[in-house]
């Protein structure tokens, strides 16, 4: 027998046998369950980011929980599918269930400025969640971000990033999808969930009577001056006695933004220009020149502890 | 097999998974058992097929080309069972579970068994060997890339550029098995 016939006898014999092999696996091993085919389906229409803010371990086992009970849509809803119309909607047909997107529509904002001074030299592990947890912090402000960045991380849509000049994160508006990671990721609860229509918020998290002996306020965080309390004519406006913090009723806000022009700190800020470089000439950068100033003229000794 | 001649780290076959799959230990210790199982069946098949087909009819040279059809074969198989039975492995393992089969360990290992003449006790000794040794450095590497991710490595080398150096340094190690012999 010539030598190529042979060698195409072997080769398509194993191919032949193998693909036997193949077929008996197949029919011997159990059919996949009728749920898995709706899960794929329902796969199809999830943005496939994995990112586990429904909580569940990934978009695969969201979709076969959904296949199994529709009603996990209400329970553990997927926000960024929320905010995708086409997909939404593809979804609702598959499901046969019908979603207001506006009671969910939501976005991630962080209750801070940044700006606080460190409280000594840290050399730990570069999380928040480490730098907290060590003498109050990081930072002078015992509200403050403290900017290491755990949302950044934890961001599936890449929203958030470290405001290079305040060493404080900011999120993106455009780009968040409210799936509320980040809130529970931030070890201060600095970052709240806000209707993606509300337009003023307040960037400042210090409460006075929480205050820690030895820890200096923070120079640019709220004053407590109640000007935004006063000027405010619609009682959008509350004043929490207790924490002595301005709290914000959204249903009355009218979006004048005379509250924003007169916090002499500046915390007060409109969401649409969050992301936007702020003013020289605002009182709050005037400030930081002037304490910088002064700082170093009075180097504290206080900041030469090292934080290990 | 398992240390002194490390599939990984001494003959540096099947980098891929090495570095695709050695982010978290679950996944690893799952990587390292279903390479082991197909080294194990590949092994025993190419053996039986080299030793009773190949060498009596004078083919050798044919060796590659069927080793690379019966590994396809086997993984499919191993593919299909763990889709079956443990759809969350499946799903974990993702695009390193199909490319098995282009993984360059499992078919050293059968072109070793046969370079050698093991016969097929032999060669399923050596391919459960390379197998273990396999999943070992896996194991190693993904214990330690968790450990690094939390470490405060420069903005440059954050990622795979630690990993390589780490490999590296997992490698001089080993080498050091060969002395002992």
């Amino acid at each position: 027998m010539p030598d190529t016939v042979l060698v195409i006898l072997i080769l398509g014999g194993i191919g032949v046998l193998c693909g036997i092999l193949i077929f008996v696996v197949n029919r011997v091993l159990p059919k996949e369950p009728g749920s898995l085919k709706k899960a794929q389906e329902i796969l199809e229409n999830l943005p496939n980011m994995n990112c586990g803010a429904c909580g569940f371990p990934g978009c695969f086992a969201y979709a076969q929980a959904l296949a199994e009970d529709k009603n996990t849509f209400f329970s553990n809803t997927c926000a960024t599918v929320m905010q995708q119309e086409d997909m939404l909607h593809k979804l609702e047909e598959i499901l046969d269930i019908k979603m207001d997107p506006s009671v969910i529509d939501k976005k991630a904002v962080v209750k801070c400025f940044g700006n606080s001074k460190p409280a000594g030299r840290y050399n730990g592990i570069k999380t928040c969640r480490s730098a907290s947890k060590i003498a109050g912090g990081s930072r002078v402000c015992p509200y403050g971000c403290l900017g290491y960045g755990d949302c950044v991380r934890v961001c599936p849509n890449g929203a958030i990033y470290i405001d290079p000049e305040n060493k404080v994160a900011v999120v993106d508006p455009g780009k968040c999808n409210g799936c509320g990671l980040c809130v529970k990721e931030c070890p201060r609860h600095l970052i709240e969930l806000v209707p993606s229509n509300t337009n003023i918020i307040f960037r400042c998290s210090y409460e006075a009577p929480r205050n820690i002996p030895n820890r200096p306020k923070c120079d640019l965080g709220c004053l407590g001056c109640k000007k935004c309390f006063k000027v405010c004519e619609n009682g959008a406006i509350l004043w929490n006695e207790e924490k002595a913090m301005p709290e914000f009723d959204m249903s009355k806000c009218v979006m004048c933004g005379k509250c924003i022009e007169v916090c002499p700190h500046n915390r007060l800020i409109a969401l649409s220009n969050i992301t936007k470089k702020q003013d020289p000439c605002t009182p709050d950068s005037k400030e930081s020149v002037v304490s910088q100033k002064e700082e170093s003229k009075t180097p504290e000794k206080q900041n030469d502890i090292i934080l290990q | 097999m398992a240390v002194i001649n490390n599939m990984v780290l001494s003959k540096f076959l099947g980098l891929c998974p090495f570095f695709g799959v050695s982010k978290k230990l679950s996944n690893a210790i799952s990587m390292g058992v279903a390479v082991t199982l197909v080294m194990l069946l590949a092994s025993v098949s190419s053996s039986v097929i080299y030793n009773y087909i190949l060498v009596p009819y004078n083919v050798e040279y044919m060796q590659i080309v069927i080793y690379i059809l019966v590994i396809a074969a086997l993984v499919q198989i191993v593919e299909l069972i763990i889709k079956r039975t443990n759809l969350n492995l499946y799903n974990a393992l993702g695009i390193y579970l199909p490319l098995i089969t282009t993984n360059c360990a499992v078919l050293g290992i059968t072109l070793i068994n046969s370079a050698e003449n093991y016969s097929i006790l032999e060669s399923t000794v050596s391919a459960l060997g390379a197998g273990m040794g396999f999943t070992l450095v896996l194991v190693i590497m993904s214990g330690i890339r968790e450990k690094l991710d939390l470490a405060d490595t420069p903005e440059s080398m954050r990622g795979l550029p630690i990993a390589f150096i780490t490999a590296a340094l997992l490698a001089l190690a080993f080498l050091g098995f060969n002395g002992m012999m």
